[in-house]
């Protein structure tokens, strides 16, 4: 067993969660809902190639239907570097913008509440957002210090609080980038939604989803917004220490699909990780597709896109076999 | 040039209340404590904002809990770390009634669950993917969670300002746990992250925002003990690009005495919080609000 398994830190992502020991077995996946969840694989070795074209071709692969609904982009900005790629790229961001509305979005806004830094709009600053997204800031929202509104049946809490733009979207879609994750072991599309929870109620960072528990909190948060699709930026992810101090990988992907416990797990397969031993895949694998056999993978085979991203020691027991 | 800089952001600030009386992160926005609270400091003792400024405070009075802690918004139930800004303008309003102490026993009861018995015998046992000095009891942004630099600095400038008929011990007892916590969790690059120097043994930066409100935290103590941080935090103040964190930057550094230069001409923000930290940090505004030491 391993000292990850022994003592997974409830977060403090963080200063300091409560250790609790885990030693029960972990119980057999569910097989989750009824049926089969397409997940598209496109190749994109560049962000300088037509991500758009790419896009459409994804969207068409997982029948997507976004006319006339008020779609929310939900990127990934955590922190910028110079020297790693922390965020989802704005190249990323900026084709989603005319994906969606090429399908006939009544609304595209960008939503995003970082998790440590205050100044978002100084964040989406340093990650190009302003430069490469049009018109980024008349349609960006700081979901931090957006008006909020109670959700009751949240983890278990009395009245739990979102964002008011993410209580009014038809369509949330995760923007996630693909990396490592020194908590969780992966950061993809379901994780990423830890910034749809609003910093001028929780904090910098929401330390309180580290205390209901990382895994049980991107459950929560998967559970309680349903309306969802993916596009993960995949064609340069963090590999090692990340979601912040980790190293680029290229993988030349996007994946994409409105499962997105089988975006996740597709992912996974991708980076070399086995998505049966992440700990909020299994929690997860109630709402959505975990077992390959229940994913039908569109566009390129997982074979012939596998790269294995380097994992730090606490985390090797997920490489995939 | 600079009191243009200053009345721009004052008027601004003026015109975006809201008519509840308190403002919001930007304009039409629902009331929010945190930039109601920046927004009367910004505009106390200028001409004409009595009036305003009473309103604001009765709506904030309103979000008063039971137990004396304060609601960040009309909206959410049950108090957070705005009980510190609640203390602090309370404090600068001159107001020293059984609420605000009912406000300060809140605080002094909250302290963050990283100090629990099971967490520090973890951190003994080196059992924390953290280097984390768990031992001294900070402020947490909600009771039950751990604790962070921004909400410990915040209230750290809260108990030092209210300093009325309160003779409770624990208060010095907390302020200086308070401060060996900042103390403890400073970056090595000599700044303060959110409160998390170090992960599996990397080191991580500092942020300037956090390094600026740190040192509002700290005031009081030794030169020789913040001659470094103040180091870092000019630096930053030259480096970083982020308004908001130039202006809290500004506000610490004149807190401290620092001389600096009048800012340069620049547009009015639509975010009402940063016009009001940008307003708090001119060399005319109200940045010495937030001192706390002898020359408060």
């Amino acid at each position: 067993m391993t000292r990850r398994k022994f003592l997974p830190l409830a977060g403090i992502a963080a200063t300091a969660g409560y250790a609790s020991l885990k030693l029960q077995k972990p119980p057999r996946l569910a097989d989750g809902p009824p049926g089969t969840s397409p997940v598209a694989i496109l190749r994109a070795g560049s962000y300088s190639e037509d991500l758009v074209s790419r896009m459409m071709e994804g969207a068409r692969l997982c029948g997507l239907d976004a006319r006339g609904k008020r779609v929310l982009l939900k990127p990934n900005l955590v922190e910028f570097s110079s020297s790693t790629v922390i965020n989802t790229d704005a190249s990323v961001t900026a084709a989603a913008v005319e994906l969606f509305h090429r399908l006939g979005a009544a609304e595209v806004r960008i939503g995003e509440g970082p998790g440590h830094r205050r100044d978002t709009l100084d964040l989406a600053d340093d990650a190009k957002y302003r430069a490469i997204v049009p018109k980024f800031e008349t349609i960006f929202t700081d979901l931090n210090r957006d008006d909020v509104s109670p959700v009751k049946g949240f983890a278990n809490e009395p009245e739990f609080y979102f964002p008011n733009t993410v209580l009014g979207a038809d369509l949330i879609v995760s923007l996630a980038k693909m990396k490592t994750h020194h908590w969780a072991g992966v950061t993809l599309a379901m994780k990423n939604f830890f910034g749809l929870v609003p910093g001028a109620v929780y904090g910098w960072p929401k330390n309180k989803l580290h205390y209901i528990g990382i895994p049980e909190s991107v459950f929560e948060l998967n559970r309680t917004f349903r309306n969802t699709f993916a596009i993960v930026d995949g064609v340069v992810g963090m590999e090692g220490n990340g979601p912040i101090q980790g190293t680029p990988k290229a993988a030349g992907v996007l994946v994409m699909g409105r499962d997105l416990v089988a975006v996740d797990s597709t992912c996974c397969r991708i980076m070399g990780i086995d998505p049966e031993k992440v700990n909020y895949l299994g929690l997860a694998a109630k709402l959505g597709h975990v077992h390959a056999e229940r994913i039908e993978q569109r566009g390129e085979a997982i074979a012939s896109v596998r790269t294995n991203f380097a994992l730090i020691d606490e985390f090797s027991d997920l490489r995939l076999a | 040039m600079g009191e243009l800089y200053l009345e721009e952001r004052l008027e601004f600030l003026r015109h975006s209340q809201n008519a509840d009386g308190g403002w919001g992160y930007f304009p039409g926005k629902g009331s929010w404590f945190e930039p109601t609270a920046y927004a009367m400091l910004a505009l106390h003792g200028t001409p004409d904002s009595q009036g305003r400024l009473d309103r604001a405070w009765k709506l904030l009075r309103s979000w008063q809990t039971p137990d004396g802690s304060w609601r960040p918004c009309g909206q959410v139930q049950g108090g957070t770390w705005v009980t510190a800004q609640a203390v602090t303008l309370a404090c600068v309003r001159g107001v020293d009634d059984d609420s605000v102490h009912t406000s300060v026993d809140w605080l002094l009861r909250v302290v963050g669950a990283e100090h629990s018995l099971g967490m520090r015998a973890a951190s003994h046992l080196h059992l924390l993917k953290t280097k984390l000095d768990v031992s001294h009891e900070g402020w947490p942004w909600r009771d039950g969670n751990a604790a962070w630099i921004e909400p410990t600095s915040h209230t750290l400038v809260a108990l030092k300002k209210f300093r009325s008929n309160y003779r409770r011990p624990e208060k010095n007892y907390r302020i200086g746990e308070g401060e060996a916590l900042l103390f403890g969790r400073r970056c090595s690059d000599g700044g303060w992250n959110c409160g998390n120097p170090n992960v599996l043994n990397f080191d991580l930066p500092s942020y300037p925002e956090t390094t600026a409100l740190a040192l509002l935290g700290l005031q009081g103590r030794s030169q020789q003990e913040l001659a470094s941080p103040l180091a870092v935090a000019r630096r930053l103040r030259l480096d970083t690009k982020s308004s908001l964190a130039k202006a809290w930057l500004s506000i610490a550094l004149r807190c401290h005495n620092e001389n600096l230069k009048q800012p340069e001409s620049s547009p009015v923000s639509n975010d009402v919080m940063l016009t009001a930290l940008e307003a708090l940090g001119h060399p005319d505004g109200n940045f010495a609000l937030l001192r706390t030491g002898a020359n408060a």
